[in-house]
């Protein structure tokens, strides 16, 4: 909302500069968004009135005006706004004035034309966003005027956030009740006097309310004599100011009226409503509306509309009726003051996909006692400025009238709640001071007879907010709390997850974090289609691309490498740790499993001058996941599996007893030609939740032996089918306690060994921890060892 | 034999003195002593003296054959100094030539900044919880005192999976999950990624939060000054300016938001000084103690919620939200 520093001083006395009621007004909760001054800046603008609009010889988008500035010749203008027409009043800057910005108006061709000055939009002049056209004055606004004080360009303007529970704030007449609380100084109301003539409003038209829940309060009046015409010139001044545009006097009155009172009016022509009848109701079965937006709009029974004798004539509380609407011949007016429920009001504005400023307003709970006031207030100057005759007496249907909500505040519980001793006095203050009705109830406590603008104030709580809130934040102390601890352990998982997390860093990957959305055509290009089943889809998409929620890790990490590529990085050693999701049993919510994908491509080291450059493998993938394991304790085994995003072969599962831990291996090269990714990638997919809740091995001291270790080779030529992960067990096997250590350190096929057999150079230590072995024990486990192995797998020394 | 002894040294020590190289000066040692040197020749003549000048000669060519070893090997030491100062110059080690890095990896930003916030909070007391991304409307919003039709769920527009079920739009679920687990004494903070439907520069549709949660016998709006502050100055430095301004939230009574006044980097050199908006807090809605079935006549307690991506994006000048989710190694390997 848009606030008028000069006209909030009208309503109240303060003595602050605007931005020092700005800091005030945030500090009382109403966030001050910024403080503007239009006319900084800003001169040589003059009411200009078109005489003529001709098309531009050279430009379709631009037309040629001459415009009335009061002196001399009408300026020659050309324009590229489309909503003026001749006879419209315009501030026009001419030759020398300046815009904000520093921006000065010269004389320029446009499409080799002359212009000779520019006429204005509300944001050229720097008076908020709209830009949809010129701004189009009424006749109020004399021909040659120095605009900048017409406009109030010399004001200052305080754009504030109002929270969802101070409808009240979304008013002048509610924000300067704040302010005369906060500095203790007097609201001054707009006066609201009327003078009605003899004839009874309720012998010409009648209000009938169907559902007093839905609107707990109506009130009508009749006035008659109606002369539309424009606006005067202060009106519109603030309603620019508050970013609105001016349209016909009556219009621009319950528009203004809104600004000032926070509460939303409208005006049918009563000559148009049949049998003069309004009637709130709920909207029949079938029935349909034209709103003021031109739109034909379905009614269903769940709708609360206003209806005369024979049809709907307004959705209630959200927009009136074409039909209906006040024009420039209507001279008898039926104007409604009234107040309907807000959850009612914002299902009916949700069903017709149509917010506006009065369904804004009636969300945040209207005041019906601000109701009255917004009547008599709009009534008074329709007939100071259309002339109207008012006909005696509101038609007034109030059956929701509510007594005061009365609330006890104990002084003691103000204390307890902010931590901070307030004398009983203040409290008893300040909640007077907010329109609360005090009594002192007891010594101990007072009761606080809430004001009808304050539905959001409930509770005793509530009134200990008021207090904190005008006491001020920053007079109560500060302290640190003792914190009792207590044995529950509520995420255990969390630190291990952490800790895997550097440890994965530190072991040189890069940590990625990817929107947790599913993509299902991600998830098909990853040969993981059949997952789509389990798949958490969302009701509300923000687009196709998040269809859902992602069921794995793997087919965003493979589009982030193809968006990589794509931006030449060409080296990825990375890992995300993050949630999967699934479908769970009906009515129970999702599943949600945290999982790890390790992803490499490229380099395996930085280029470097000392290092031979290779690329990363399988085996590197498949080494961070063993690194993965042993940091855990945890003893995996790994066996050929087909995982379908990997490459058939070259793809291995790990597990863990019976519990299957995850998969590595290369992409398939037909997956990453559908992410275009043209070289391969090795991928760790874990699942981290199954990893983690595993027992994790004890590790016990083994006795550290004191007698030289004794070291042999054996090279033995094998099929080539035949798992190194077999040769070394048997090798461990055959060794018993004396081979303390077996590691594979050359692996050999080609000319030198028979076609289909492969070489493996084994690496054995043998040690004993009580004695020094003898040349003689460690040739009787190396033979027994070649030995088994020559019977198991036929294998033959090299 | 004496004059040709003489005549030997004379001449073998000036060629000794004149060589210029390790194997010149070899050659002569081979020339003088070797097996069929010169000097060798003469001692082997000595046996062919008189009996009486034979100790006197073989003493006067063990001196010589001495002398000579010395003279050599001085010779050749000096000569061997020379040559390794010399391949010394030509084989020079570049000590600036990069060293063998291993690979360094990277925590992503949002993973240090959370660690470093969830650290402060546990080092007070408060330990770490969690909850389910996928949640209950009842969680989500219910529970914390916002109802149906309830204005305040517009300021969230929410992912619907089905009704009833929402991606949360905040991690204060967690604080209803918790006190249904346990009485209190509870101290929890609660990191997690949140979902909002909102898109552009400053909004990501996923986004992290840490929720807070203190509650206890006479816990005030004092504890919740003291914690954040504390919590403030450790982030961000002991002179950074702060200010709490009333606010609204549906599940806390009062409610505050915390700012702080930050100086950011304009680009140019230029830079600008304002309030921003860090975190939301408050104390506990008694709404919300008595869905969870605490007392509230007896508990009191505050709640917070803070974005990590704001504060790492504060901190880190980064200036779309963007790239915090995207996973450009450029971006992920700059922190």
């Amino acid at each position: 909302m848009r606030i008028s520093y000069r006209w909030l001083k009208e309503l109240v006395d303060f003595d602050l500069s605007p931005e020092d009621l700005a800091h005030r007004l945030t500090m009382l909760g109403l966030e001050i968004e910024s403080v503007e001054r239009p006319g900084a800046g800003v001169s040589g603008i003059r009411i200009g009135k078109i005489m003529d609009i001709k098309p531009h010889p050279d430009a379709d988008k631009l037309v040629v005006c001459q415009t009335d500035v009061g002196q001399g010749d009408p300026l020659q203008i050309v324009c590229g706004a489309k909503n003026m027409r001749v006879g419209d009043r315009v501030p026009t800057a001419v030759i020398g004035a300046t815009l904000p910005g520093d921006f000065t108006i010269a004389r320029r061709k446009m499409r080799g034309i002359e212009s000779q000055g520019m006429m204005c939009s509300a944001r050229e002049l720097g008076l908020g966003q709209d830009h949809a056209g010129l701004l189009i004055l009424p006749e109020s606004f004399p021909i040659g005027e120095d605009a900048v004080p017409l406009l109030g360009l010399d004001d200052v303007i305080l754009e504030i956030e109002v929270t969802p529970n101070r409808g009240d704030w979304a008013g002048m007449i509610g924000v300067a009740r704040e302010v005369a609380a906060a500095l203790g100084t007097t609201l001054r109301l707009p006066d609201a006097s009327l003078k009605e003539a003899e004839v009874l409003a309720s012998s010409i038209a009648s209000v009938t309310i169907e559902d007093p829940v839905l609107c707990p309060r109506y009130i009508g009046r009749v006035l008659t004599g109606v002369t539309v015409g424009p606006s005067p010139l202060w009106m519109v001044q603030r309603l620019v100011h508050a970013g609105q545009r001016s349209i016909s006097s009556i219009v621009d009155i319950t528009n203004y009226i809104l600004l000032e009172t926070g509460h939303p009016l409208h005006a049918f022509d009563l000559k148009k409503l049949a049998n003069n009848r309004i009637i709130v109701r709920a909207a029949k079965h079938g029935e349909t509306i034209e709103t003021i937006d031109g739109q034909p709009r379905s009614l269903d029974e769940m709708m609360l509309v206003i209806a005369d004798a024979e049809r709907p004539v307004a959705v209630a509380g959200v927009m009136g009726g074409l039909k209906s609407e006040v024009g420039d011949s209507t001279s008898e007016i039926l104007l409604e003051s009234a107040v309907f429920q807000p959850q009612s009001v914002r299902r009916t504005s949700r069903a017709l996909g149509l917010q506006t400023e009065a369904s804004a307003r009636f969300q945040r709970g209207a005041d019906p006692e601000m109701a009255g006031f917004a009547m008599e207030r709009a009534t008074k100057l329709i007939q100071e400025i259309a002339g109207a005759q008012v006909m005696r007496g509101q038609l007034d249907e109030y059956p929701g009238k509510k007594t005061p909500v009365e609330l006890t505040l104990r002084y003691r519980r103000t204390g307890i709640l902010l931590g901070a001793e307030v004398p009983p006095a203040t409290q008893r203050d300040v909640l007077s001071r907010l329109h609360f009705d005090v009594k002192e109830a007891s010594l101990e406590a007072c009761t606080a007879r809430v004001p009808s603008w304050r539905h959001d104030v409930t509770m005793e709580a509530d009134l200990i907010e008021e207090i904190a809130r005008l006491h001020g934040f920053d007079n109560i102390p500060s302290r640190l709390p003792m914190v009792r601890k207590t044995e529950a352990v509520l995420a255990p998982r969390e630190a291990e997850v952490r800790e895997l997390r550097r440890l994965l860093a530190g072991l040189g990957l890069t940590e990625m974090m990817n929107l947790s959305f599913g993509n299902p055509s991600d998830l098909e290009k990853s040969n993981l289609g059949e997952e789509l089943r389990g798949m958490v889809m969302l009701q509300n998409p923000l687009s196709e691309n998040h269809a859902g929620m992602r069921i794995s890790l793997v087919p965003g990490v493979l589009a982030v490498v193809s968006s990589n590529l794509r931006r030449g990085v060409s080296d990825i050693h990375a890992f995300e740790v993050g949630n999967v999701y699934m479908n769970g049993a009906d009515n129970e919510l999702p599943i949600q499993r945290l999982r790890l994908c390790i992803v490499l491509i490229g380099s395996r080291n930085e280029a470097h001058w000392g290092v031979e450059p290779a690329k990363v493998d399988f085996f590197d993938a498949k080494g961070f996941a063993e690194a993965l394991f042993v940091s855990c304790g945890i003893e995996s085994t790994l066996v050929p599996e087909f995982f379908a995003p990997l490459q058939p072969g070259h793809s291995a599962k790990f597990t863990c007893g019976d519990s299957l831990l995850g998969h590595v291996g290369r992409a398939s090269e037909e997956v990453l030609s559908r992410f275009d990714i043209d070289q391969p990638v090795y991928l760790v997919d874990l699942d981290l939740d199954m990893l983690l809740s595993l027992p994790r091995s004890k590790r016990y001291f083994t006795a550290l032996s004191v007698y030289p270790p004794s070291l042999r080779d054996m090279a033995v030529v094998v099929d080539a089918a035949v798992p190194a992960e077999q040769v070394l067990k048997i090798a461990r096997d055959a060794g018993g306690s004396l081979l303390t250590e077996v590691n594979i350190f050359d692996v050999y096929s080609g000319k030198q060994v028979p076609e289909g057999k492969k070489s493996l150079a084994l690496g054995l230590t043998f040690q004993a921890t009580d004695r020094t072995l003898t040349d003689k024990d460690t040739q009787k486990t190396w033979d027994r060892i070649l030995k088994n192995l020559q019977d198991s797998l036929q294998a033959e020394l090299r | 034999m004496i004059e040709q002894l003489e005549q030997v040294r004379v001449d073998a020590l000036q060629e000794i003195s004149r060589a210029d190289s390790l194997k010149l000066v070899e050659e002569l040692r081979v020339k003088f002593l070797g097996r069929k040197g010169v000097l060798t020749g003469l001692l082997r003549s000595v046996s062919q003296a008189s009996p009486e000048e034979r100790p006197v000669l073989g003493k006067a060519a063990n001196e010589l054959k001495l002398q000579l070893t010395a003279s050599l090997d001085q010779k050749f030491d000096d000569l061997q100094a020379i040559e390794k100062s010399r391949t010394a110059r030509n084989d020079f080690f570049d000590v600036t030539l990069p060293g063998r890095r291993p690979r360094l990896g990277h925590l992503h930003v949002i993973s240090q900044v959370a660690e470093e916030i969830v650290a402060i909070f546990a080092e007070l007391g408060f330990q770490v919880a969690t909850g389910p991304e996928i949640e209950t409307e009842y969680y989500n919003f219910d529970a914390l005192n916002t109802p149906p039709d309830h204005p305040a769920r517009d300021l969230h527009d929410t992912f619907f999976v089905r009704p009833g079920v929402v991606l949360r739009t905040h991690t204060s679920p967690v604080q209803m999950r918790v006190m249904e687990k346990m009485q209190p004494p509870v101290a929890v903070v609660a990191p997690g990624r949140v979902y909002r439907v909102d898109a552009d520069a400053t909004h990501s549709p996923m986004f992290f939060q840490i929720e807070g949660l203190l509650v206890d016998e006479g816990v005030g709006f004092a504890d919740l000054k003291g914690t954040l502050m504390h919590f403030i100055h450790r982030l961000f430095g002991k002179d950074v300016q702060m200010r709490f301004r009333p606010h609204f939230f549906p599940f806390t009574e009062p409610s505050a938001e915390l700012d702080i006044l930050w100086t950011s980097d304009k680009g140019g050199g230029g830079s600008q000084t304002k309030w921003m908006e860090i975190l939301g807090c408050g104390m506990v809605h008694p709404e919300v103690f008595k869905h969870a079935g605490y007392d509230p006549e007896r508990y009191t307690g505050f709640a917070f919620g803070l974005g990590v991506d704001r504060i790492a994006m504060v901190r880190h000048r980064i200036s779309s939200i963007t790239y915090l989710y995207e996973s450009d190694m450029r971006f992920l390997e700059q922190f």
